[in-house]
């Protein structure tokens, strides 16, 4: 009996503690809950209605009109016939990678200029202002200075240059949007490269020093490979930024002209949504979107790996 | 098991605060007999909003049971709002929509069927330009409000200053007029355009297009949607332009809306509406140097224009559908003050519309007090109706990247309407 006891009483301790386990798995789930709740009803089920709206054809409000399309829209969206693939997705790439290159070029320059000025404060707060002000303030003020008779077409014409259309020519006109969104967000990436920068041992460049490299060396091969790390969140998140960035378009060319030339993804789906109520080919054209997010992210990462960067 | 129930209260409590964040809650409707509707329109400023606040007003005070509520956005927020406040449950029971909307409005079961005793009224007493703007396929949306012609507006001092005595009745007497108005400077730079194709605003460069296309004998779309403007005559129109816009005569980049006044502008395509926002911007000047005439066509004769409208309907999905109807027929019949027009009449002409209804626009037209008026109200007797049917939106939106494509990017209009035409696919 006394043996069958202890036997009950070993059993029973892990019990105890198998038991302790899942009253505080419960109460972690207890304080998920919250966080679980907004991401299945604002992230899952946005996400699974947007794969069946993209197999459908649908005029946006009365789900009883919901008609089944097969993969319709997405022949639609992919055909070389439509707008989607040419110019718009062509267009989308060119932002994004435009954008991210003059960003990362123009923040890593910055960045390292101002590791090595006096009141580095000051100057953070300088180039990260443009973050702090809304899109349409700074679209509105670009798009002043790119008008005929703006600032920037001014001194064109003191230097004896005609003036462009910058916003009103197909062939200036992406390039110009690109440059103004590169240039909204260097302070960001200023900011992460920064931190990126000051975690970098002085060690390495007193070495580098006594060893007789200069200035270039030293930043191609000490600052640099150092920096990766930073440099490659500041790539993936500006490249998924650039990507579905349309807001600036909107406040800059109102339509995505001239003749669609800065027509991006995301500005077509909500056109096609908002505008037009056609939700299936809108939903399509985000599907399409999102392979080609997630593709790019993936190979950046896939890179970056190659590269033996931490990227957890 | 003290948690256990705890968990399952806050998924319980959870799934309620979620159900009652998402479920919103429906703002049409009253208290005992008391009936609330409530109408989204963009007249949101102005003699617009006052006008038919004053309807409003004196209807709620006529009619305690069934009250009015206006609320207002601005134009280029009203699709939107109204697509968003739709599929969130929370539609207004009575719509105020543009026209060219209508079909897929009505495709995705937005918009009420008019009864069929108020559709007859409508039909019998509206003008063919304003029902044609207001109906898609055989179906009538709803009570047409606005309605827009589109004429040739220009500066009568300019014109007179490059030794033009009277305004051009054919296409080769246009484009010489904006040939010899446009003025450069030493940069190239335009400091007067001679004709402007190019508008701000939701028509950018089509309503002029069709205007021209109109004049010349030519249409947009079929009435099964598919693209009719890929011909001789949209060639023709579309060449006209190119034209132009080769001499450098029209240029993308000006705004006659805001160029014209200043006298940057020496010839423009544009809608009714614009001449009361002259005579505010322009005050003295208005009289002696805007004038107004009908679009020339390619020969002597031939005029064109395009009618766009807007119509108010009842939602669908409002549970005061009678009474929604009640009013929308009290406020387009009841007469103003003075007994020979209806006060939407009233209110519409106020703004410097045309009044959509034929007997109301009988009346206007017989004492205009400014000439400017009587070539837009001759308009509507000839204008194209703008198509409305589902799928126009898009097919306006494939021909304005057209027109661009030659006026901007100096395409070949042959090529640039024939991809558009492709572009437009019949729903």
């Amino acid at each position: 009996m006394t043996t069958a006891v202890g036997r009950v009483g070993a059993v029973s301790a892990p019990a105890r503690r198998l038991g302790k386990l899942q009253r505080e798995g419960r109460a972690a789930y207890l304080f998920l809950a919250p966080a679980l709740l907004f991401f299945c009803v604002f992230l899952i089920l946005p996400f699974v209605f947007a794969i069946v709206l993209a197999f459908s054809d649908w005029g946006g409000f009365d789900l009883g009109t919901l008609k089944w399309a097969g993969t319709a829209n997405f022949g639609d969206v992919l055909s070389f016939d439509g707008t989607f693939v040419k110019p718009i997705l062509v267009n989308t790439l060119l932002f994004a990678f435009g954008s991210v290159f003059l960003a990362t070029f123009g923040s890593v320059l910055v960045a390292y200029c101002i590791d090595r000025l006096a009141f580095q404060g000051f100057w953070r707060v300088l180039y990260f202002l443009p973050v702090v002000a809304t899109v349409v303030a700074i679209g509105n003020v670009w798009k002043m200075m790119y008008q005929p008779a703006g600032l920037i077409n001014g001194v064109l014409n003191k230097l004896g240059v005609n003036s462009i259309g910058f916003l009103s020519d197909a062939s200036y006109a992406l390039p110009s949007v690109t440059v103004v969104q590169a240039w909204a967000s260097i302070g960001g990436a200023v900011l992460i490269l920064t931190a990126g920068l000051k975690a970098i041992p002085e060690m390495y460049y007193e070495a580098a020093e006594v060893d007789g490299a200069n200035s270039w060396h030293m930043f191609w091969s000490i600052t640099l490979p150092l920096l990766r790390p930073a440099l490659l969140f500041v790539l993936i998140t500006q490249f998924i930024g650039g990507l579905q960035s349309f807001a600036l378009i909107i406040v800059m060319t109102g339509d995505g002209g001239p003749v669609n030339a800065t027509n991006v993804a995301a500005f077509e789906m909500y056109q096609r949504a908002f505008k037009y109520g056609a939700w299936g080919t809108a939903s399509a054209m985000a599907m399409v979107l999102f392979v080609i997010i997630l593709a790019i992210t993936l190979l950046q990462l896939w890179v970056a790996r190659r590269r033996g960067e931490e990227t957890s | 098991m003290r948690i256990s129930r705890g968990l399952r209260l806050a998924v319980a409590l959870g799934l309620f605060a979620t159900a009652a964040a998402c479920g919103g809650g429906g703002e049409a409707g009253g208290s005992g007999d008391k009936v609330e509707l409530t109408l989204l329109s963009h007249y949101s400023d102005g003699p617009s909003k006052e006008g038919l606040d004053k309807m409003i007003q004196q209807w709620n005070k006529e009619n305690p049971k069934v009250q009015v509520k206006a609320q207002v956005v601005k134009f280029d927020d009203l699709l939107t709002t109204m697509t968003v406040r739709q599929t969130g449950g929370r539609g207004a029971d009575i719509v105020s929509a543009y026209g060219l909307w209508g079909g897929q409005l009505m495709k995705a079961n937005v918009v009420a069927k008019v009864p069929d005793d108020i559709a007859t009224k409508i039909k019998a007493e509206y003008s063919p330009a304003a029902l044609g703007a207001v109906t898609t396929g055989d179906t009538l949306l709803g009570y047409p409000t606005e309605l827009n012609t589109y004429v040739l507006f220009y500066n009568k001092k300019i014109l007179a200053a490059a030794g033009i005595s009277k305004p051009p009745t054919t296409w080769a007497e246009l484009a010489d007029a904006a040939k010899k108005t446009v003025k450069r400077d030493a940069k190239g730079n335009i400091q007067v355009e001679g004709l402007s194709l190019i508008q701000d605003g939701d028509n950018k460069s089509v309503h002029p297009f069709l205007s021209l296309l109109d004049a010349a004998g030519g249409k947009f779309l079929g009435p099964d949607g598919t693209a009719q403007f890929d011909n001789a005559e949209g060639k023709a129109a579309l060449k006209f332009e190119a034209d132009l816009a080769a001499a450098k005569a029209t240029n993308p980049s000006i705004m006659p809306t805001k160029q014209f006044r200043s006298g940057g502008v020496a010839m423009a395509i544009q809608a009714g509406w614009w001449i009361g926002s002259l005579k505010t911007q322009m005050k003295d000047k208005y009289a002696s140097d805007v004038g107004v005439t009908a679009i020339p066509g390619p020969t002597a004769g031939s005029k064109g224009s395009l009618a766009y409208g807007f119509f108010m309907g009842v939602n669908q999905r409002s549970k005061h559908a009678d009474e929604a109807w009640k009013f929308l027929t009290w406020m387009n019949e009841h007469k103003a003050a003075d007994g020979q027009v209806t006060e939407t009449g009233k209110w519409l002409a106020d703004q410097g519309l045309i009044p959509p209804r034929t007997a109301d626009q009988a009346a206007y037209k017989k004492t205009l007090s400014d000439p400017n008026l009587a070539p837009i109200y001759d308009a509507a007797t000839y204008a194209m109706a703008e198509p409305n049917q589902p799928g126009a939106y898009e097919a306006k939106t494939a021909l304005h990247n057209a027109i661009m494509g030659v006026l901007a990017d100096g395409k070949n209009p042959e090529d640039a309407l024939a991809q558009a035409a492709k572009a437009v696919k019949p729903q």
